[in-house]
């Protein structure tokens, strides 16, 4: 029967990025296989060598708490630190509805939209506040949790596009219709025309602007998932080359 | 910061193997136990935290080596060795006042 590395198991409880992940993974196992070699140089049965490598280097649990509390990112620390971490998602859930619902209240009070369109814009303004909140979510992730897990990043690039298609067709529907209106009514003065314009344009503006602002800012992310992605194939790598015949011995011998 | 005496003999144990010359991790984990006749030892991969916190304070620096498979190994800096001396006198003051009070309870 085959038995996952050791590794791991210390891989997926290290709550660090999977670059700082990669490099205390490659140090261990390198360390370990050193430690392995030379002690059976010195007599030890290769089971008892990787035993006592495994003892000395593998990190159980406290070592883990001291690794993550040196490499976890310096926000994430000091947010830890002030006793702010576990709130600061439930304080962007609360500035997103706080923003969401004083962005509605400016949109109904501004009359921008014509009456038919309103509901539109009060959508738009909500789409908005959610791209703002999605981007956060992925960049607390990053910068204060010290990683996104695959899984995760996924749902939250689906939601980010799905976000930023919503945008650009509300703001195209709502350009549209008040494109129409103000071209379609026979008797409308040049005011009233230039008007329906105007709001057209503002839709339009406003769809595709979140368009774009939900897109750069998932942009801005790339760089730091791509290096994340990269330390994970590696990661997957190392773990895939671990001998499985010397984590069975180790699992046994180990008990 | 005030730092436990164990946590202290650690890193001054560390300090003192990568002075003799860079090390890997392992081979720093042997050399201790060794040449303190196994009186003092990392188990458990506690070695690691001790090597990046003095890593991080410029005590030593870790290089990483090899292509395909990375190594890293460790060497002192000018700043790790005079927290070497320095810890080491330290030490020598708090032990003898603490031998001299052990002693005392020995003769009582």
């Amino acid at each position: 029967m085959l038995h996952e590395s050791p590794l791991a198991a210390v891989e997926r409880a290290l709550k660090v990025s999977p670059e700082r992940r990669l490099e205390l993974i490659e140090e261990v196992d390198a360390d370990v296989d050193a430690l392995q070699e030379e002690l059976e140089r010195r007599g030890y049965s290769p089971t008892a060598a990787r035993r006592a490598a495994l003892n000395r280097l593998l990190p159980v649990p406290e070592t883990l708490a001291a690794l993550e509390a040196r490499h976890a990112p310096w926000l994430g620390q000091w947010l830890r630190a002030a006793g702010w971490a576990s709130r600061i998602e439930r304080w962007g859930a609360l500035a997103t509805g706080i923003l969401a619902t004083l962005s509605l209240l400016a949109a109904i009070w501004s009359r921008d939209s014509s009456e038919a369109t309103t509901p539109l814009a009060c959508s738009l303004v909500v789409v908005v506040a959610l791209l703002a909140a999605n981007w956060f979510r992925a960049a607390a992730g990053l910068w204060i949790e010290g990683s996104l897990p695959p899984e995760r990043r996924r749902l939250l690039w689906a939601r980010q596009l799905g976000l930023i298609v919503t945008a650009i067709s509300l703001g195209g529907l709502g350009a549209s219709w008040e494109g129409y209106t103000a071209l379609g009514a026979p008797d409308a003065s040049f005011g009233a025309a230039w008007t329906a314009m105007h709001r057209s344009v503002f839709f339009a503006a406003l769809g595709f602007g979140a368009a774009l602002l939900g897109l750069l800012g998932w942009l801005a992310l790339v760089p730091r998932l791509i290096t994340d992605e990269t330390a994970e194939g590696r990661i997957t790598t190392l773990l895939v080359r671990s001998h499985p015949f010397r984590s069975q011995q180790t699992q046994t011998g180990r008990h | 910061m005030q730092i436990t005496l164990s946590k202290r003999i650690n890193e001054l144990l560390v300090l003192a193997v990568l002075e003799q010359g860079p090390a890997h991790g392992y081979q720093i984990a042997m050399s201790v136990e060794e040449r303190t006749g196994g009186i003092f030892s990392f188990q458990h991969g506690t070695l690691y935290p001790i090597l990046h916190r003095l890593e991080a304070d410029g005590q030593l620096r870790g290089e990483w080596s090899g292509d395909g498979r990375r190594r890293k190994t460790y060497r002192i800096t000018t700043a790790g060795q005079a927290t070497l001396r320095k810890g080491a006198q330290d030490l020598e003051q708090q032990f003898a006042v603490l031998l001299e009070l052990l002693g005392g309870a020995h003769a009582a």
